[in-house]
């Protein structure tokens, strides 16, 4: 039985050495994954020789090329979506295509995960890829994260598991309650949700030497955040893994904010990175992508021709629960299992053309639905990891089926055909 | 097949200085003869030069795309829509990548170097060229503070040891490179050591047994026993530090009897005492260069205006923090370098930034031999590419010059000599050396920058103007591969460029050598560092390395 290279992009880790052994063209054991890691092969591996349904009715490849197209070039506002999930090659298709026909595209994943990056915008960031936490950190404090849960494999990449981390090297959780990241850890801040802010610019007013109010440092736990501001003060190289629970609570682009004002007063003493932690595979991929080819990562409109990004505005949850676009085109993303409520009925409303490998209930609900061949798993591509790097992803099974990039671009084709251009 | 007739022409690699006479091209290059009645451009009246080419710009990649996320306020106010033949995107000094490639065609470029690409994010900057249309373009890959290296050097001696030559030729070949990078060397290292910095060519990069000179000298010494076409590309130590010339001069001298390119001299060619006001050392600079022809550098020329401050050199960037108190990005690349950034402005009436501006001119002015002290702005360290017309301006236009030399900081303008005799003047044949025909010679790209017989068929033509800056600013055409994409300062068409990359041999055994550095330093498996995909590397053209020598 071969064993075949591959690179798993079921979470911001892109972990590149996962081996998996192939029989009768499927995958029979995987070597390396974690739990979301065999979830996402599984989940990808199926090759049915389905191409694509319209309306419900199975269709071939150029039909339903045809009814996107129709689709796409009746609307007044057309949005894509989706992108945290399929390859940057696809990602760059979406965003011509999107360009093309006037649409607004956002990398809609996870509503949380991009906070931290549309924060860094407004203040810049001090961050370092996996190697450097690994070799280099000596402090490393984990807020309202839980990578144990969320990215499984991190903390032991990071050697900041339990059974894989040096004596002389300190993890910390800051969270509301004890999650199974604060079991591997040295030490665990009991922070209440509602509190980040307070709690980071404490720290700050700390670093800073800046009188406390009494009021406020008597509802946080001001001891151990003390001393952690000293460890920091003190340290090397030390970082910070911002995790969704960090925006999920008040205004989470003001903790975000928070949070990196703090790593920069820190960075003035110390070494003192941040890497925020991101759940799509590709999410990094997908907001490179977008800021190379427009100058923006995310939420971006072409509707007057150029580029425009007005996060809130454009962002695809915002747009769809407002009811503001009139068709949606959404690539690799399972939208009304994640979006909110309101988003998704609106979603429901509206017709949509779904680009995934996956059987999801969103493929169902859609008016287009292409079945295509899995970055990662049946085509090959490039993802950027949550900390930037670019890792490529393998094709360990070979299929039938067109990629992502191939549908966005048929689609745009067809799209600049009709136009004549 | 294109006869461009007539013009005025300056193609100083052929010894053709002004002489009017037809440029033939045909196939993508450029011919002998044509028939007479084959399309033509009526260039009677005009200037023709071969397409620019720039030296030292960051133009993709990792470090370019932060920033670029950094500057949604320039990007709305400076949008490109969409046309039949062009994509859209935004400018401001880090334009999206489309508009990068518009706008130096537009500008009458067609060859851009990258001068700073970590090994590691290779993939991320030959995505981003592959949006980057009409120029052909190159990377430089950063090797100076990269700890497999570093491995290499220490047990391997200082001169270029088989290894470390095996080492770089393998590291090209995995990337796409064209050629090499050394950015303050072993002090980006020591910066992620608890924020510290090297301060001279001999400090100890702690715990690793290497100094900045063995590292220099190592990697010196396998370009030149490469053959590489293009020498070590240097970015000394010490960069912006007030009395930083003695450790460019250390530099030249540690490097002397090697070819070696030295980046944004302007930057390194201050004098007084660290800490305190700099002062001009570029006559002792350009002094030096003169007497080396092995020794080149790009001018790194500082222009009045807004700026982004991209650099490996991330020990710079916490400096340039401090005083803008504005938006800062570090990044920590494992193994192989760091990264800053700070969105800056370069002001007038500020002694420091009138100073760097007047060395810059300094260097321009005192240099003796223009093929090898080139034009350069570090795009967008010191201003975006988008500002050479009016540098060439300055350079050409002693009046113009005078009068903006009366605008800055007279303090600082004291500190050079540039209000003592400094009344050259450039001439069309110079501008056409500083900016294309001597770039080209330095990258060791002989179909590049001249329009001799066999020559890549990359021609600009501009109309004659007094106004040297509006001149250069608007070609009325510039022609690429044959293809006139320029007419009258607008697009006609936009098809992608080539990647450059350097074609240099290695010993496949050293990837035996560099497995267990790879897996002790590095979050990625050995198989999957090199690029291979076609896609991002295609089309490209192999520059062959020379070991022989023959090259030079």
């Amino acid at each position: 039985m071969p064993e075949r290279a591959a690179t798993c992009a079921g979470c911001g880790c892109g972990c590149d050495d996962i081996e998996v052994a192939v029989a009768a063209g499927a995958l029979e054991r995987m070597t390396g994954t974690c739990v979301i890691g065999d979830a996402w092969f599984a989940e990808r591996a199926a090759d049915a020789p389905l191409v694509a349904r319209v309306d419900g009715r199975e269709v071939d490849f150029a039909e339903a090329v045809e009814a996107s197209a129709a689709i796409l070039g009746k609307a007044r506002l057309p949005l894509v979506c989706g992108l945290g999930q399929t390859d940057c090659e696809s990602q760059r298709a979406a965003v011509a295509l999107a360009e093309a026909i006037g649409a607004v595209i956002d990398p809609a994943g996870p509503v949380v995960d991009g906070a931290v990056a549309a924060a860094s915008q407004a203040i810049g960031l001090s961050t370092a890829t996996f190697g450097e936490l690994r070799d280099r950190a000596e402090l490393v404090v984990s807020w309202r994260a839980d990578p144990v849960v969320s990215n499984p494999r991190l903390l032991p990449r990071l050697r900041l598991d339990r059974a894989g981390r040096a004596a002389e090297r300190t993890l910390v959780v800051v969270d509301a309650r004890r999650t199974a990241t604060a079991d591997e850890a040295d030490e665990f801040i009991e922070l209440q949700p509602e509190l980040d802010f307070e709690a980071l610019w404490a720290m700050r007013a700390l670093v800073r030497g800046v009188p406390l109010d009494r009021d406020l440092a008597a509802q946080l736990p001001l001891e151990p955040l003390r001393e952690l501001t000293e460890r920091f003060r003190v340290c090397r190289y030390g970082a910070v893994l911002p995790g969704p629970g960090l925006v999920a609570t008040g205004d989470g682009y003001v903790n975000a904010l928070a949070l990196l004002a703090l790593v920069r007063d820190l960075a003035r003493t110390a070494h003192v990175v941040a890497l925020p932690l991101r759940q799509e595979g590709n999410a990094r991929g997908a907001e490179d992508v977008l800021a190379w080819q427009t100058g923006y990562p995310a939420a971006v409109s072409f509707a007057r021709g150029h580029p425009r990004a007005r996060p809130g505005e454009f962002s695809a949850a915002g747009m769809l629960e407002r009811g503001e676009t009139d068709a949606a085109l959404i690539v690799g993303f399972d939208a009304l299992a994640h979006l909110p409520p309101r988003a998704a009925d609106n979603l429901r409303r509206i017709p949509t053309i779904v680009v995934d490998p996956r059987p999801t209930q969103t493929a169902a609900a859609a008016r287009v639905a292409f079945a295509t061949s899995a970055s990662g798993v049946q085509r090959e591509g490039t993802a950027h990891r949550m900390d930037g790097v670019p890792v490529p992803l393998r094709a360990p099974l070979a299929s039938e089926r067109v990629g992502d990039e191939d549908v966005l671009a048929a689609i745009k084709a067809r799209i600049a055909r009709e136009e004549g251009t | 097949m294109l006869r461009i007739a007539q013009g005025r022409v300056y193609d100083p690699a052929n010894g053709i200085d002004g002489e009017v006479r037809d440029v033939c091209l045909d196939g993508g290059k450029v011919v002998e003869e044509l028939p007479s009645h084959g399309p033509r451009i009526d260039a009677r009246g005009m200037v023709v030069m071969p397409g620019g080419v720039d030296i030292h710009s960051h133009i993709a990649g990792p470090a370019v795309n932060a920033a670029r996320k950094l500057a949604p306020e320039e990007h709305r106010a400076d949008v490109l829509d969409r046309t039949a033949i062009t994509r859209s995107g935004t400018g401001g000094t880090v334009p999206s990548t489309f508009a990068t490639g518009y706008r130096y065609a537009l500008l009458g470029y067609t060859t851009v170097v990258d001068a700073a690409t970590p090994p590691l994010a290779a993939r991320h900057t030959l995505a981003e060229l592959r949006d980057t249309p009409i120029v052909d373009a190159a990377f430089l890959v950063l090797m100076g503070n990269n700890l497999p290296m570093f491995k290499l050097i220490r047990d391997g001696g200082s001169d270029g040891a088989g290894s470390v030559t095996e080492a770089v030729a393998w590291w090209l070949e995995a990337t796409g490179g064209y050629g090499v990078k050394l950015v303050n060397p072993g002090g980006v290292e020591m910066w992620k050591h608890g924020n510290r910095n090297v301060t001279s060519l001999d400090d100890e990069v702690e715990g690793l047994g290497v100094t900045p000179r063995r590292v220099l000298e190592a990697i010196a010494g396998s370009v030149d026993e490469l053959g590489l076409p293009h020498p070590v590309h240097v970015h000394c130590n010490n960069l912006g530090v007030a009395g930083n010339w003695r450790t460019t001069l250390d530099t030249l001298d540690a490097l002397q009897g090697r070819r070696a390119h030295l980046a944004h001299l302007q930057f390194h060619a201050y004098g007084g005492t660290p800490g305190k006001r700099p002062r001009s050392r570029a006559p002792e600079l350009a002094e030096h260069l003169d007497a080396h022809p092995e020794h080149s550098a790009d001018v790194g020329q500082v222009m009045f205006g807004p700026a982004t401050t991209m650099t490996a050199d991330a020990p710079v960037s916490a400096l340039l923090r401090e005083l803008t108190g504005g938006k800062w990005v570090n990044a920590d690349l494992e193994a192989e370098t760091g990264c800053g950034i700070v969105p800056f402005a370069y002001r007038e009436r500020n002694y420091v930034h009138a100073l760097q501006w007047a060395i810059g001119l300094e260097l321009f002015l005192l240099g003796r031999d223009p093929w090898r002290v080139v034009l350069s702005t570090d795009h967008p360290n010191g201003g975006s590419f988008l500002s050479y017309p009016r540098l060439i301006r300055l350079l050409m236009d002693r009046e113009f010059r005078n009068e903006q030399i009366g605008r800055v900081n007279q303090k600082a303008i004291r500190r050079t000599v540039l209000r003592d005799d400094l009344e050259r003047e450039y001439t069309l044949g110079e501008i056409a050396i500083i900016t294309r025909a001597g770039p080209a010679r330095l990258l060791g790209l002989a179909d590049k920058g001249h329009l001799g017989v066999g020559a890549d068929a990359d021609v600009t033509v501009y109309g004659e103007h007094e106004d040297r800056e509006q001149m250069f600013a608007t070609p009325r055409y510039v022609i690429k591969g044959g293809r006139v994409i320029v007419e009258d300062g607008e697009l006609r068409e936009a098809p992608a460029g080539e990647l450059l990359r350097v074609a240099a041999d290695h010993d496949e055994a050293i990837e035996r050598t560099l497995r267990p550095l790879f897996e002790e330093h590095y979050s990625v498996q050995l198989a999957n560092y090199p690029v291979r995909e076609p896609w991002l590397l295609e089309p490209a053209r192999r520059v062959p390395a020379r070991p022989d020598g023959s090259g030079r």
